[in-house]
């Protein structure tokens, strides 16, 4: 009986595999080149690339595109197992920090002739992108995205409260003090939150602090770290103060809650990117960050930038990503994107046309500082390969403090000797 | 057929027929507890996109949007992932199935030359995490695409399959099991003549119900829930299996979650459905247990 | 163990020296190795081959990203001592171990046992416990970040409630831990209830039944009869949880990441930061073979704690 059986089974495996196996490839026939695309984007964003991917195949008939979205978060993985196996994409998208081991892969394509063509006009790239997508002097990608920080405050919380809303003048101690007036232990209200989950998110904003506070991440030269400095205090006591002496900060450990709770009125206000607008439920208005009274630096804010990676896998199919890379960061085709998903636009001349920022603040209100505030974008974080490291150094230094587990001083020198350590030994 | 069990029940004299409500008193408020992940992930599935924003977290939807289950399944071919997960799933399971209980059975019962030593090895390959053997076992699965059988290479669903047809932890399971069946059942049929093969088939299997419907809702449920192979080993949408589809729904800032749970609870009901129908079996071998008696 | 139990009679090894099966231990190689060499191929091929690879991984210096991957020796392992922050993960890992697997068979044999009888409805019960398995840990890791929350979750207002102090929960180094055992418990849970539930089905209802007749106590027969028949699944349940507890990752990756400060940095957590966000894949590979001998004698331990105690049919 069972002989019968295990008959049977077989004839179903083989027929279930066969018939998967009828509906699943797809060659690269007809002539034509095929580049697959490795991106993380869904839904309006998903929408939105989908078509201009095929606006591409329309305009392009010797090159399909193929894409495969698949979560950012998870794409270095997938990345670089395929590279050990040879088989990369053409084209992937990549976060930003991880350039500089990027760079390291053998298999990623050297853009630097590439971006010097009239057709690219590198330098219509904001340069904190230029920034991210250049490493020892070879651009290994295309700015695909760039955000930047910023306040978004709850109108009402603060007319309640009786504080005049954010200006452009605002320094810190003006953000304290809102915080402080906005923060009732009773209605377990807070002024603020600060994401702390030691992660590069943690680590972003404090650096953006520390730039305006006048302070660098590392010396010139890349070998140590600078961050140990007053500037650097400064930037450290301003979230110590905040947290731990006025606790008008939602410490947030697992980076998961804050939305949720400005939606409920429970925060005050966030230093957080534009992608955040389009969940926010209250009536809101966006600022950029506060200064430091006296330093030079004056308002800043950083960029995190990620950027379209193109992989060898032989001449035809290298020559038909570049094309399609450029095609996707040109300036009409920016301009489509960011109309159509409300993203930064990657390109100074889009992100100065009047046209563009009115439709895209008439969308989504506020969009409008955050696009200005690209010019606030002076600095990028350093191009090593140790920032990952460096990153998690200062995320621990600075969840520490929010904690009140580490003095401001203590915690900048336990990240500074991580990071001089991590340099010295480096890559 | 069951007679021996539902008459004879004295070891809870007072519960005896009378009305069960008593154990349905700490039975409900247990099975209460166990099941709030899932009536979250139903709630959670018929709010607005407002509402799974909100705080504190919304307990009842103002009005349930039944749209998002339609919502969600057309932002993806989801009937096609289901297919492939439900084809991965269902050959895995069968192979597991037979493979383990051919080798559980005879690290149970067979003496064999080198039998504690090869349990020994099966077992040491659970205890080295994935995160270090993914990338070799990439180079394995994309070589014996190139070399055995392009089917079971990269981006085709053999790849899902082949390194799944048999498992230390389903041999592990099974041999378990086989150990608590008396061996006098066996040896009166091999005093029969019956091969061994015969015995494993006529007699351990068909006590071994309730293990092999644990064994197979397991794998089931392990196969279909299985996310980082499947992320890294399939590069085509239409080879793509359920877990990997609904990363559609969590963006890199913001995740839809309705419709996230609406495709959760999609890919919930299969596994149900396969947890109902192994429940039979336990039943079933109740049943055998008592005609043994 | 068997003193008491009527089982006794059921186990006795003296059977098998009757010479029955020793008339087919010739064959019994042949037999043997027919069985299980078709496992052990595919086992061998998908999951040794790669073990075996990453231990070669683990004496190179590889970062993933340039293909040249030199032998260093035994230079990954000579880091390892010298490692402050690889010394917590395993301390966090043990307690976590330690503190998990226990409570899941505890937890899972109370509600089998439950589950185990006739009443209306029961398979509705019993699905419930298969759901908790089969609800992604991404669900369960959005319900405990909320239930843990400090300032507004649900446990702190009962606390609050009660009268007595409130936690920081996952935002507390001290604190953070256990409560991903909490979370873990829970997720699991119905993996010990599925095992217990199909082990209780082999427990013959004749000698409880006889037992009660006798007397015995509803305690005493489920310590004296029902437990060590259940002694397998018990071996099982320990040596499965703790092989997955001591590779504890995904929890940790959904909620802590690791924190704050260190304080739910798990070995596995460890290494994949190592390899995939450090780009230390031959360090990385070094400590996976580190968990790997603790993982080993630990298994080692129980199987032979496992063969003093656990009850067998042969």
């Amino acid at each position: 009986m069972w002989r019968s059986g295990r008959g049977a089974l077989a004839v179903l495996v083989a027929a279930l595999l066969l018939a998967v196996a009828g509906c699943g490839g797809g060659g690269s026939s007809s002539g034509k080149t095929q580049i697959t695309v490795w991106e993380g984007y869904t839904d309006v964003e998903g929408n939105a690339f989908k078509k201009l991917a095929n606006e591409f195949d329309a305009s392009h008939k010797g090159i399909d595109v193929k894409i495969l979205e698949t979560n950012n978060d998870y794409a270095l993985q997938k990345v670089l197992t395929a590279v050990r196996g040879g088989t990369p994409p053409d084209v992937a998208y990549l976060y930003g920090s991880w350039a500089p081991n990027v760079a390291k892969i053998p298999s990623v394509v050297d853009l630097t002739s590439t971006v010097k063509t009239k057709a690219v006009n590198w330098n219509d790239f904001y340069s904190g992108e230029r920034a991210v997508a250049t490493v020892n002097n070879k651009v290994i990608g295309m700015p695909a995205l760039v955000d930047n920080l910023a306040i978004v405050y709850n109108k009402v919380l603060f007319q309640k409260a009786g504080v005049a809303p954010p200006t452009p003048q605002w320094t810190w101690d003006d953000f304290r003090s809102a915080a402080q007036k906005l923060t009732d232990a009773a209605t377990k209200q807070f002024g603020t939150s600060y994401p702390a989950d030691a992660s590069e998110d943690s680590v972003w904003h404090w650096e953006a602090m520390l730039w305006e506070a006048g302070g660098q991440i590392l010396n010139s030269d890349n070998t140590k770290a600078a961050f140990d400095s007053p500037a650097g205090l400064k930037a450290m006591t301003t979230l110590k103060q905040m947290a731990v002496d006025d606790k008008s900060v939602y410490v947030d450990t697992t980076n998961s809650k804050y939305m949720d709770l400005f939606n409920a009125g429970k925060i005050g206000m966030l230093v957080t990117g534009p992608w955040d607008l389009s969940s926010v439920q209250v009536p809101y208005g966006v600022q950029i960050m506060p200064a430091y009274p006296g330093s030079s630096a004056g308002h800043q804010s950083i960029a995190g930038p990620d950027n379209w990676v193109v992989f060898n896998n032989g001449s035809a199919r290298v020559a038909a990503a570049k094309t399609f890379v450029t095609w996707l960061t040109a300036a009409p085709q920016v301009k489509e994107f960011s109309l159509a998903t409300g993203d930064l636009p990657t390109r100074i001349s889009v992100g100065t046309d009047p046209s563009v920022i009115k439709q895209m603040n008439d969308k989504l209100p506020g969009l409008k500082v955050y696009i200005h505030n690209l010019s606030n974008v002076k600095q990028a974080r350093p191009q090593v390969p140790v920032y990952p490291k460096i990153s998690e150094a200062l995320g621990n230094a600075i969840v520490g403090v929010l904690l009140g587990k580490l003095s401001p001083q203590d915690a900048l020198t336990q990240a500074s000797d991580a990071t001089n350590q991590a340099l010295s030994s480096g890559s | 057929m069951t007679t021996s069990t539902t008459a004879t029940a004295p070891a809870e004299p007072r519960f005896r027929f009378t009305r069960p409500s008593p154990w349905h008193l700490v039975l409900i408020p247990l099975t209460f507890i166990l099941l709030v992940p899932l009536i979250w992930m139903v709630i959670t599935s018929l709010e607005t996109e407002a509402e799974t924003r909100q705080f504190p977290p919304v307990l009842l939807p103002a009005s349930p949007q039944w749209t998002n289950y339609p919502d969600a399944l057309s932002a993806a071919p989801f009937l096609r992932f289901m297919l492939n997960s439900a084809v991965v799933a269902l050959v895995v399971v069968v192979a597991n199935l037979v493979l383990c209980s051919l080798a559980g059975y005879a690290f149970a019962r067979l003496r064999f030359l080198g039998r504690g030593a090869l349990f020994a090895v099966l077992m040491a390959t659970l205890m080295v995490p994935f995160q270090v053997t993914m990338i070799p076992e990439f180079l394995i699965v994309k070589w014996v695409g190139l070399n055995v059988w392009d089917q079971l290479g990269i981006d085709h669903l053999g790849a899902l399959i082949a390194p799944n047809l048999a498992t230390a932890f389903g041999i592990f399971l099974l041999r378990q099991f086989f150990l608590t069946i008396p061996v006098e059942l066996e040896e009166a049929a091999r005093i029969d003549g019956t091969s061994r093969l015969g015995v494993l088939f006529k007699i351990v299997l068909p006590l071994s119900l309730p293990a092999m419907a644990t064994l197979a809702a397991l794998t089931f449920l392990d196969s279909w829930n299985s996310f980082l192979w499947p992320l890294i080993v399939i590069n085509t949408e239409s080879n793509m299996t359920l877990p990997l589809g609904l990363t559609t729904f969590q963006g890199s800032h913001a995740t839809h979650w309705e419709l996230l749970m609406a495709g959760n609870v999609f890919s919930l009901l299969p596994m149900l459905l396969v947890f109902f129908a192994a429940q039979r079996y336990f039943v079933r071998s109740v049943a055998a247990t008592g005609l043994k008696g | 163990m068997a003193s008491a139990t009527p089982t006794a009679s059921n186990a006795a090894p003296p059977a098998r020296r009757t010479g029955l099966l020793r008339r087919f231990s010739g064959s019994e190689h042949a037999v043997g190795w027919a069985f299980v060499t078709p496992a052990t191929v595919l086992i061998a091929v998908f999951g040794l081959l790669p073990i075996l690879w990453s231990l070669l991984l683990s004496f190179q210096k590889s970062d993933l990203l340039t293909p040249e991957t030199p032998f260093v020796g035994l230079d990954n392992y000579k880091q390892i001592p010298g490692d402050a922050t690889f010394r917590l993960a395993i301390e966090h890992t043990i307690v976590y171990t330690v503190l998990f697997v226990p409570a899941t068979m505890i937890v899972g044999l109370l509600i089998a046992a439950a589950l185990n009888r006739k009443v209306r409805g029961i398979s509705i019960y019993r699905t419930a416990a298969y759901v908790t398995m089969a609800v992604s840990t991404i669900n369960e890791a959005i319900i405990f970040m909320w239930l843990f929350e400090p300032s507004f979750g649900v446990v702190n207002a009962v606390l609050n409630g009660l009268g007595l102090p409130q936690g920081q929960w996952l935002s507390s180094p001290g604190q953070a831990l256990y409560v991903i055992v909490a979370m873990t418990v829970w997720g699991w849970t119905g993996f010990a209830v599925v095992i217990y539930l199909a082990a209780l089905q082999g427990v013959p209802k004749e000698l409880q039944e006889a037992a009660a007749i006798d007397g015995a106590k509803p305690f005493t027969i489920f310590r004296t009869i029902t437990f060590p028949l259940l002694s397998p699944a018990t071996l099982f349940l320990a040596v499965w949880l703790s092989i997955n507890a001591l590779q504890l990752f995904d929890e940790v990756y959904l909620t802590t990441r690791g924190g704050p400060l260190h304080s739910t940095t798990v070995v596995v957590y460890y290494l994949f930061d190592q390899a995939f966000q450090q780009f230390n894949a031959g360090y990385a590979a070094a400590l996976a073979y580190v968990l790997f001998l603790v993982i080993l004698v630990i298994t080692f331990i129980q199987f032979r704690v496992g063969n003093r105690f656990v009850h067998y049919n042969r």
